[in-house]
């Protein structure tokens, strides 16, 4: 016991001075990031504000920020956006929860797995949208082709992320069920569950970046309204900020939904001794 | 009491790891197994346990088959093993899964309390050192109170102090519900500090070799020139059950062959 105590000590120590980092390296850490694209953006609007170039093809910050507004005045941008969250929000449910009972069944049942899994790597070589024109001959042109394309993109690594997490759950640990006579559903509860948490959340997380990348591909084909609807527009009627403002509304709502993901997964990710917590990142 | 009748056990691949293993084990007694590696005394363990059948033979508790995992029987791993998702109080009280919730957190607290580990109750294992890890481990296996607990070298991962304190706060765990204990070690000191009986397991195939009854009191003095006594007469075994030359009883023993391998 005095060994153990003393063990404590010293390893409390650092983890106190850690706790109370200097104010530079809380707040300027994050700060530093931001740095080099904001000295673009206002190196840019600097030279178009004093003429030297007119910013006709790439236009200044200002230009892409009074675009935005004007779209949100004259209630166009809600329309898009809710359009294309729609899309990914279904394509992703969809995505989902195939990916995750296909995943969960290969990984769990051998038998399903030399079966199935062949035959979806096989599906998983062909690029996604190289299934556009059949998706369309056989869905039409309007949403369910859409979301059946998004669809494809999430289940993908969805069901990768949840096959491959189960079959690396240590034997160790369902031993542990085991000696403890568990059965099938309580091991799946209280053991395979928690174990295959932090890397299901790591493919939800992959699996909406790719929804994201497929609703744009979707809205291109062919859509009268959504962020890739503008994207398209602002090309054929020669208006660059519209494109300007359709991509920066992209990346914000990407990293929004991305961050809910995160923020919903974390209470139940507390328990991880990961490299990232101990380096602060 | 725990009989374990001709016990064997022949891999898929051809390899017989245990042949023909018989012993009978009293109820509160602590017997500790020892042998060579490649003994079987870890698929004796795991045949005891009910993880893995024997090819054949027969384990029976009480005169009741074991052929897969039993409530009346615990087990403890070289590695804690604990559920990283859980608190340690969580982990504590994993085997009690069933009984009404204010009756498990009795248990629970009174299990880390006994363990010395109460204000570690809200804490997360990775927050645990080895040898708190371990004791996180011997509650868990305690707290349903198992006839037979079930030990496969559970402190060969930690240093000499830590594994010293273990092992009598084990003895000192022992006593509140004396339970039958068994233990596979490689230690002879291990073996000698906590068992009432030695049974020394010779390899390929992995067979009962010697018994050595250790008829010292308790608490035993590590010191004690008995103690050094029964020490010797386990290792001659051991070296007797790998063929080895026995050389002249007195001129050999230096401190360094105290752990056995």
């Amino acid at each position: 016991m005095i060994s153990d105590a003393r063990v404590l000590q010293q390893t409390t120590e650092p983890a106190e001075s850690a706790a109370a980092p200097s104010w530079l390296s809380r707040y300027g850490r994050p700060l530093l990031g931001v740095l080099l694209p904001l000295t673009l953006a206002l190196g840019w609007e600097f030279l178009v504000w004093r003429g030297w170039s007119n910013g006709r093809l790439v236009p200044p910050p200002s230009r892409v920020f009074a675009t935005i507004v004007d779209l949100a005045r004259s209630g166009e941008l809600v329309r898009h956006i809710a359009a294309t969250l729609w899309r990914v929000g279904l394509g992703f449910a969809f995505g989902v929860v195939a990916g995750t009972l296909l995943g969960a069944i290969s990984g769990y049942w051998s038998l399903a797995r030399r079966l199935l899994d062949p035959t979806v790597q096989a599906l998983r070589a062909i690029p996604s949208l190289a299934w556009v024109p059949l998706f369309i001959l056989w869905l039409g042109i309007f949403e369910t082709s859409k979301i059946a394309l998004i669809a494809v993109g999430v289940f993908f690594p969805v069901y990768l992320g949840v096959m491959g997490a189960i079959l690396i759950v240590d034997r160790k640990i369902v031993e542990v069920g085991r000696t403890f006579r568990l059965s099938g559903p309580a091991m799946i509860r209280r053991i395979l569950l928690p174990a295959v948490l932090p890397a299901y959340v790591v493919s939800l997380r992959v699996g909406l970046g790719l929804g994201w990348m497929f609703v744009v591909a979707a809205e291109l084909i062919g859509a009268s309204e959504g962020l890739g609807y503008l994207l398209l527009d602002g090309q054929q009627l020669g208006k660059p900020a519209q494109i300007l403002a359709a991509i920066v509304i992209f990346a914000i709502l990407g990293k929004l939904t991305d961050g809910l993901i995160e923020i919903a997964a974390a209470p139940f990710l507390r328990w991880q001794d990961a490299f990232g917590r101990t380096t602060g990142a | 009491m725990l009989a374990l009748d001709r016990v064997s056990k022949t891999y898929p691949n051809g390899v017989q790891a245990l042949a023909r293993f018989s012993a009978e084990i009293r109820q509160g007694e602590i017997v500790a197994i020892i042998g060579g590696s490649g003994c079987g005394k870890s698929t004796l363990l795991r045949a005891i346990a009910g993880l893995d059948r024997a090819s054949s033979g027969t384990v029976t508790l009480d005169n009741e088959a074991i052929a897969a995992p039993h409530a009346k029987i615990g087990i403890i791993f070289q590695e804690p093993r604990l559920l990283p998702w859980l608190s340690v109080a969580d982990n504590i009280g994993f085997g009690l899964a069933d009984g009404p919730a204010t009756e498990r957190r009795e248990k629970v607290a009174r299990a880390l309390e006994r363990v010395g580990l109460a204000e570690k109750a809200q804490a997360w294992p990775r927050e645990l050192s080895g040898g708190q890890a371990q004791r996180v481990a011997i509650a868990r296996a305690l707290v349903p109170q198992p006839e037979v607990l079930l030990l496969d070298e559970p402190f060969s991962a930690l240093d000499a102090f830590t594994r010293r304190d273990l092992q009598d706060h084990l003895l000192d765990l022992w006593a509140d519900t004396r339970p039958t204990l068994i233990l596979v070690t490689h230690d002879v000191d291990e073996a000698v500090v906590l068992a009432d009986r030695v049974l020394v397991m010779r390899p390929r195939p992995g067979r009962l070799f010697d018994q050595i009854e250790i008829n010292l009191g308790r608490p035993r003095d590590r010191n004690a020139p008995l103690f050094e006594n029964f020490k010797r007469s386990v290792l001659t075994s051991l070296d007797r059950s790998l063929d080895r030359n026995v050389p002249d009883r007195d001129a050999t023993q230096g401190p360094g062959q105290a752990m056995w391998w």
